[in-house]
């Protein structure tokens, strides 16, 4: 030992001190204290270790595509495509893949409550009821009112549920179910039937070929994110580009800012907003000029000099893409997104539609068709357009609906708050809500009697568009139910039960299972599909095991092309309301959709053209910003007639120096913990307008920006890539 | 007994076993195979502070680049980056704990978490910029735990990670094989991002066998590229720009 | 005043108190890691040794050996499935945890016994379909009750054995000595 005790020494029994403690805290494995509990009863197809796979349907949008769960050990592990499903042929988009996410939510519901309206979720707020109660609930609301006083608001999806309570409304007179969703909204798919029936005198959604076409002139459609069936129309996109045997496809999209989907396209023309229907006639007029022959009376009226005037694109541009689209046999035209959105949205939809008897693609290879009906498909249980909501809502006002029960939709967040969806509800006696998640109309609900997961549920879906057959898309349980809650159908045939009457006789099932083998019983008889069975025990194992039922070959029909092009087409240009120097441009975030703000996973991914994740921002052209004196980041304040929002913004240069754009999907207020108090929400800024077809003229306003003294960061994943990316400033 | 392990081979000629071919002229940018490699590795979310900061645990991620100016702007094709597997990865000598090694096996580049004390060096010399470090315990509240795919294992604090080419697939797969007394065919299993790519720009499997779909992919495409082939990393993944 | 302190710990009184204290440090430390390692009793003292003594293979209530990388507990119907005709069943104390968690439905909290850490993937089935016995890792279950491990599983444990089966051939033993065979 040495006679000075050094800082050397010193140092080495500190070590030693420090060694010692971190070998007594970091050292126990975790998993030396884990306990491992056995099945009690180990289904028989199940082996320890090993994963089961089970075939359902996704309930992450209404498309219906076809999922296959891993599980293991009872629990769901990873969603994947179920790769002979018609619609998507084994793949999936992100929220599909993020499903799993909002099965094992933290933030779910887990108990049937009786609650106070409009307060948030917990045991002080509410008060925790056993599922008897619950069901006698639902039994007093349904057997106590008279029938014309109780109403069903659903969602889009699952659509065995509106089947059902369609049957009830049949047999007891309460009022039909209204179904509706952000994305029906979003995708004005009235606007897009109604331009059908206009055209072909037979309304129902179209179905565009795109992996057969060789020329794609999008206006707005944003078919490569949440526009009606993404995942099929990426493959068919996929498809056209691919091509290796033939000519590569040509894709046009014309929006005034530049979406997710136009950032594929080979050309971006940036039109002004509201000359969508100007410029297809003129490009209409421009081709069949090209043609020769006469001009038919659609576009006989239009000036190409004026329109490129108005539009702001250029007339070579014009009549180059006329030659574009007049020079192939297989050219496309497809109305969607914002440009349906406007006020004279079904113009635009007439407009491009009749674009596409230049080629007169219709019930051709590339071309346009109606949808293939689904099996036991109804035209009454198609979304509601907005204008059919506002209607709903002044009945709700007035007091006519005492009973309100609600499942799958969230309309005081999706709806314009200036549609007084929220108000209104003041004025029904009770409100159910069947919903999974606390969200916003969750909350408003005095009671809410949680439904199962979509992955934990029975059903099926009817595959409305997307695919050239006819599916019946079916769900079965992948695991079973996580938290105490129950399928809705069971609910409400219980309840029924309860109520006696007329509800009682009115559906004489005895479960879900019961229901939806009742449903799909008919296909038995059915030619053509994936398998056979002479019972239905067997057929519908047939069915849960194959993930649905569909016919082969195609079930496409052809539109009548014979008056399109015979009568007038509207081309004046779309009014805006509003007194701002702006084009508002709002579109559904391609990542988060309408209801995927609760999945943290979601947040995180990095929004296709700007990066940017967990929040809402605005885009702005750079130029415009710069003379605003606004820079990245600043937060601005946009005024409409409606409302304001508040959100930093984003300098996008793909957009028009005159044009805004903000996506939808966050700004939640309740909806789990990575929802709720995030971002902002644009539908506060949409006023009450609708264009020809009743559906939200939410691109057709004029808004005001204001520029504050606040800066918010925006977490994006652009230039700062990798660990030591490029700090991002301040915690928020 | 034989203990030694023999040396690596560096060769231009070399090719390595597993590959992808990723055709950005059809790839969206749609993120389906962010959200896919996500939920298969067990990668945490980081939430949007530390998201900001360059901090999230994207395996895989799509870049895009802007060119031109309004009007004449244009998104680059969308281009998904993740490890490239490199037959000569600038990671692997730079680690001092030899948790960045070179699978004989596989030839993929692997990262040993055990072995991982998280010097960082290995990011730091990736030209790819992608691998990601686990900055904190993140928390996945319960019962999110409940997803973790058991094949995988999940990373603690402190420990760098990175694109495995869904690794335990390919033993999952080998396995299965085995088992069954045959060889691995081409395209009975894939990883999580080329299964999930709605647009199939994504097709991954053996670039050493010329039969494989990848293989035909590249020579009926003809002008692949491989990203920073010019620094020798020899990459697997060859991405065709199309259009 | 720390000058006084040290002077006075220089001199041999001094130094065996502070040899005492190291030691005493030491000691509970090396207690404390024991600590760690020691596995909590197991819910009930299973007989390997009776149930190996009657015949039963271990692939009846373990088969997951030999089809996946997981052996498996079995389940409580499985254990049911003999001793519901097993008069003892019904009076033996050591049994009457399994017959009050049948009869009231909740899991045996079994502690586990043969386990690696969580970074290592380990797959029964290539082991069994390449010969191992279950009691070349797991030891000879005739002469225990409660399952012990005979080794502890480590890595260098793991490797011997490996480039045991490897032996003279190249391409294999890249494979089974390759970290990614077991580290992902």
């Amino acid at each position: 030992m040495s006679e000075n005790f050094s800082r050397r020494d010193f140092l080495k029994l500190a070590g030693l001190g420090a060694a010692t403690t971190a070998v007594l805290t970091g050292c126990g494995p975790a998993s030396r204290f884990v306990r491992r509990e056995p099945y009690m009863q180990m289904p028989e197809y199940t082996y320890n270790g090993l994963s089961t796979y089970y075939a359902t349907t996704c309930r992450e949008c209404a498309a219906g595509c076809g999922l296959v769960v891993r599980t293991m050990q009872g629990r769901a592990i990873k969603t994947e495509g179920n790769t002979n499903h018609p619609l998507n042929l084994g793949k999936t988009c992100a929220r599909g893949q993020a499903t799993l996410q909002g099965l094992y939510n933290p933030d779910r519901v887990t108990d049937p409550i009786q609650k106070a309206r409009g307060t948030a979720l917990g045991r002080e707020s509410g008060n925790l009821l056993d599922w008897d109660a619950a069901i006698q609930v639902a039994a007093d609301a349904l057997g106590k009112h008279k029938p014309e006083e109780i109403a069903f608001l659903l969602g889009l999806a699952p659509d065995h549920l509106d089947d059902l309570v369609r049957e009830l409304a049949e047999a007891t007179g309460i009022n039909p179910p209204l179904r509706f969703g952000a994305l029906s909204m979003f995708e004005a798919r009235a606007t897009l039937s109604r331009a059908a029936e206009n055209l072909f005198g037979k309304s129902g959604i179209p179905y565009f070929d795109i992996g057969g076409a060789q020329v794609v002139f999008s206006f707005g459609a944003n078919f490569l994110e949440t526009w009606l069936s993404p995942v099929s129309y990426t493959r068919g996109f996929a498809q056209m580009r691919e091509a290796l045997s033939k000519r590569r496809g040509t894709f046009v999209q014309f929006e005034p800012r530049l979406s997710s989907t136009g950032a594929k396209a080979d050309e971006w023309i940036p039109i002004r907003p509201g000359t969508e229907a100007l410029v297809a006639l003129t490009i209409g007029r421009l081709a069949f000029e090209l043609i020769g022959g006469a001009l038919p009376r659609a576009f006989s009226d239009v000036d190409p000099m004026q329109a490129a005037a108005k539009s702001g694109v250029k007339l070579e541009t014009l009549q180059r893409l006329a030659a574009l689209f007049a020079g192939s046999p297989h050219s496309l035209a497809i109305p969607g997104g914002p440009a349906l959105g406007l006020k004279n949205g079904l113009s635009v939809a007439e407009a491009v539609l009749a674009l596409n008897a230049i080629p007169n693609n219709f019930g051709k290879p590339g071309g346009v068709f109606f949808s293939a009906p689904a099996p036991g498909q109804m035209e009454s249980s198609r979304a509601a357009s907005t204008r059919e909501m506002r209607d709903f809502i002044t009945k709700l006002a007035d007091g006519d609906i005492k009973v309100l029960f609600i499942h799958g939709v969230n309309p005081v967040f999706e709806l314009p708050a200036e549609m007084g969806f929220k108000d209104a509800l003041q004025n029904v006696e009770q409100v159910i809500s069947f919903a999974t998640f606390p969200d916003e109309t969750a909350l408003e609900a005095d009671f809410i009697l949680p439904d199962h997961h979509g992955l934990e549920s029975w059903g099926y879906q009817q595959v409305g568009t997307g695919t050239a057959q006819s599916v019946l898309s079916g769900a079965q349980p992948v695991v079973s139910p996580f938290y105490n809650t129950r399928a809705t159908v069971d609910v409400l045939l219980a309840a029924a039960k309860l109520a006696g009457g007329a509800f009682a006789q009115a559906l004489p099932y005895v479960d879900e299972v019961a229901f939806v083998q009742h449903r799909i019983a008919p296909l038995m008889r059915e030619s053509g599909g994936p398998f056979s069975a002479p019972e239905i025990g067997a057929f519908s194992a047939y069915f849960q095991q194959h993930g649905g039922w569909w016919k082969k070959g195609t079930d496409l029909l052809p539109p009548n092309p014979a008056d399109v092009l015979n009568r007038d087409l509207d081309q004046t240009e779309s009014e805006f309301v509003g007194e701002g120097e702006f084009f508002l441009v709002p579109f559904v975030s391609p990542t988060l959709a309408e209801a995927g703000a609760n999945k943290p996973w979601l947040q995180e991914l990095p929004d296709p053209t700007t990066t940017v994740m967990w929040n809402t921002w605005v885009e702005m052209n750079p130029a415009t910003a710069h003379d605003l004196h606004i820079e990245n980041e600043d937060v601005v304040v946009i005024t409409s007639e409606a409302g304001e929002v508040e959100a930093p913004v984003y300098l996008y240069p793909a957009i028009r120096p005159d044009t805004i754009a903000i996506p939808f999907g966050q700004g939640h207020s309740s909806y789990g913990r990575y929802a709720a108090g995030r971002g902002a929400n644009p539908a506060d800024l949409f006023g009450l307008h609708f264009n020809q077809a009743g559906d939200l003229a939410f691109a057709g306003m004029k808004v005001t920006v204001r520029k504050t003294d606040r800066k918010q960061a925006l977490s994006r994943m652009e230039s700062l890539m990798g660990v030591y990316g490029e700090g991002l400033g301040q915690e928020k | 007994m034989n203990s030694k392990i023999p040396e690596i081979k560096l060769s231009e000629e070399q090719t390595g076993k597993w590959g992808m071919v990723i055709d950005q002229d059809i790839c969206t940018g749609c993120q389906a195979c962010v959200a896919a490699c996500a939920m298969e590795n067990n990668l945490s979310f980081v939430g949007e502070v530390d998201a900001g900061y360059g901090r999230s645990m994207h395996w895989i991620r799509i870049e895009r680049f802007w060119e031109g100016e309004y009007p004449e702007v244009k998104m680059t094709p969308g281009q998904p980056m993740m490890c490239q597997q490199c037959g000569s990865a600038p990671c692997e000598p730079v680690c001092p704990a030899f948790a960045t090694v070179h699978s004989q096996a596989e030839q993929l580049n692997l990262q040993v978490y055990n072995r991982c004390v998280g010097t960082r060096y290995c990011a730091n010399n990736c030209p790819y910029q992608v691998r990601s470090f686990n900055w904190r315990d993140y928390v996945r509240p319960e019962p999110l735990p409940n997803q973790l795919n058991p094949d995988v294992t999940v990373r603690r604090m402190g420990v760098m990670e990175k694109c495995t080419f869904c690794i335990q697939r390919i033993h999952k797969a080998e396995d299965k094989a085995k088992s069954e007394g045959r060889e691995l065919t081409d395209g009975e299993f894939t990883t999580a991002c080329a299964q999930a790519c709605p647009a199939n720009a994504i097709t991954f499997g053996r670039i050493d066998q010329p039969e494989s779909l990848v293989s035909q992919l590249i020579r009926k495409h003809g002008h692949g590229v491989k990203h920073l082939e010019e620094l020798g990393t020899l990459p697997s993944v060859t991405y065709f720009k199309g259009g | 005043m720390f000058k006084r302190l040290f002077d006075w710990l220089r001199q041999p009184l001094g130094l065996i108190a502070v040899g005492i204290v190291l030691l005493t440090v030491f000691s509970l430390a090396a207690y404390g890691i024991f600590l760690t390692q020691q596995s909590s009793a197991q819910p009930i003292q299973f007989p390997h040794r009776t149930h190996v003594g009657f015949g039963i293979q271990c692939l009846y209530c373990h088969p997951g050996a030999a089809r996946g990388p997981s052996a498996g507990i079995p389940s409580q119907a499985k254990c049911w499935g003999c001793h519901q005709q097993i008069a003892k069943t019904q009076t033996s104390a050591l049994l009457a945890p399994l017959k009050q968690a049948v009869e009231s439905g909740t899991p045996i909290q079994w502690v586990p016994v043969a386990m690696v850490p969580d970074f290592v993937q380990f797959n029964h089935r290539a082991h069994v379909a390449a010969g191992q016995n279950c009691e070349d890792c797991h030891g000879d279950m005739t002469l225990v009750t409660i399952a012990e491990n005979p080794q502890v599983f480590n890595m260098g444990w793991c490797l011997d054995c490996h480039r045991k089966a490897a032996g003279e051939d190249e391409a294999k033993l890249l494979k089974l000595a390759d970290c990614g065979t077991c580290h992902y």
